[in-house]
């Protein structure tokens, strides 16, 4: 239900949750995206912060030179959602925040 | 930047970042980041012995001793892993092996002193026969390798995670150095046959009043006394953040408009290896392991964009709970800033659009 909430907003990808170890739990990407690719890139960056940063909880966003990744986690669980660079960056940086 | 290039600065950074954490007293984190890296890099034999000296410091002298015993082949003339050999042999009671091992460090770098020490504590004649000259510590290619690394960024300051080469040591495999070419003998006096405070880590023209037949130069020059060994008093030195700090002296002025911003707690410049080369506002001392943080993280995002074939990171923000990073791209040099967490990001990137271009403009 979160995951489609997200993928209403216009240029949204998909989005998905996933396990602290990268395996995914639900996700809803247009076709072209793989879904397990990308929750193990974000399982993988979540470990890194947490483990660099001594961070609880690890909440970043990433500016690449095709797309936009929002990761945050929550409680056991890695929201991740992907959306072109230019959507609406901070109205869907609110939607997760509400959401998780 | 070459493909052989990028290999080595990602493979640098996982044992750079090890060190850190290592000297910090972390030795878990380091543990865990070099099996990583290991995994990645099997074949990096520096990363092994630090992931070796990390087990000795951790107290499991079985792992230390079987993870040296394996690298010992492939880098027997390491300073640093005969050194931790000797002390897990000597941790194991096996007072001879040890001995074996501390003489053999000695026979390397007749100047080390933790050898020497535990020659003396083991009651053995720790002084190799040879002659020694004096005041002369050894320096390493490899540290050689990683200052001109991080002066080839942009020939500015020099890193200041310089400890590391502590461990960074002759490890990596021997590569061509930059030789100077042989200078004829000149008139200058011999006094000048080692030069403390010259900055010059390469290598050092023959000595002036040599015989003129020893035409070949002495490869690595001693220069900077001050190379640490392990477990020695770390003498940081962090570079001045003054503003007139050259090159950098242009960035000044776009980084006191960002720092106006009063949710901006401070800045730094670093290159996407780790390594420090600018801090702005509040002083910190954790400016080192903030870069090599960062540097880590980028790197490891990148990996995975390329993985996924998402082309080049091109700024991230972190929230962290206290304080928020963005971090922007700038050519091979990364561009942090540290703000509180209400900060509005899009102010700060507009900012740092202006220092973006300077850095690409002085440092590429």
């Amino acid at each position: 239900m979160k995951v489609e909430e997200l993928t209403r907003i216009p240029k949204v990808l998909g989005a998905g949750i996933a396990t602290e170890d990268g395996f995914i739990i639900d996700s809803q990407f247009t076709v072209g995206y793989d879904a397990e690719k990308s929750a193990a890139m974000a399982a993988r960056v979540v470990s890194r912060i947490k483990k660099s940063l001594k961070v609880d909880r690890a909440s970043t966003i990433l500016y690449t030179q095709k797309n936009v990744f929002f990761i945050k986690e929550r409680e056991d669980a890695i929201f991740f959602v992907i959306c072109q660079k230019d959507a609406n960056i901070g109205l869907v940086k609110i939607r997760i925040d509400r959401l998780t | 930047m070459p493909d052989e290039l990028t290999v080595d600065s990602g493979a640098l950074i996982f044992a750079t970042l090890a060190d850190v954490y290592l000297s910090s007293g972390m030795v878990d984190e380091a543990i865990s980041i070099l099996k990583d890296g290991l995994s990645r890099n099997p074949s990096y034999t520096l990363a092994k012995i630090i992931l070796g000296r990390a087990y000795y410091m951790k107290g499991d002298y079985d792992e230390a001793l079987k993870i040296l015993n394996q690298t010992y082949q492939d880098a027997p003339e390491s300073e640093n892993l005969n050194l931790y050999l000797g002390h897990c042999y000597k941790k194991a009671g096996k007072q001879d092996e040890a001995v074996k091992f501390y003489k053999a460090t000695l026979k390397i770098n007749p100047q080390n002193k933790e050898a020497k020490q535990e020659m003396e504590q083991l009651d053995v004649k720790a002084v190799p026969e040879e002659p020694v000259e004096p005041e002369v510590p050894a320096v390493d290619e490899t540290v050689v390798q990683i200052v001109e690394e991080a002066r080839a960024i942009g020939e500015r300051e020099e890193p200041t995670i310089v400890p590391h080469v502590a461990d960074l040591e002759e490890v990596r495999k021997p590569e061509p150095t930059v030789e100077k070419p042989p200078q004829p003998p000149g008139p200058e006096p011999v006094k000048e046959e080692f030069p403390v405070k010259a900055p010059e880590p390469i290598v050092a023209a023959p000595v002036a009043a040599e015989p003129p037949k020893k035409t070949e130069p002495e490869v690595i020059a001693p220069v900077q006394p001050a190379v640490p060994h392990a477990e020695e008093p770390v003498p940081v030195a962090p570079e001045p953040t003054t503003a007139g700090s050259i090159p950098l002296a242009s960035l000044d002025e776009p980084m006191h408009r960002l720092l106006k911003n009063k949710t901006v707690r401070g800045a730094l410049v670093c290159s996407k290896d780790g390594l420090p080369i600018q801090s702005y506002g509040e002083k910190r001392t954790d400016l080192d392991e903030m870069s090599a943080v960062i540097g880590a993280i980028y790197n490891e995002a990148q990996d995975s964009f390329t993985f996924l074939k998402e082309g080049d990171l091109e700024k991230f923000i972190i929230e962290k709970g206290d304080e928020t990073l963005c971090v922007i791209t700038a050519g091979d040099n990364l561009l942090v800033v540290i703000t509180q967490p209400e900060t509005k990001p899009g102010l700060v990137f507009v900012y740092a659009r202006k220092i973006i271009d300077e850095i690409r403009e002085l440092l590429g």
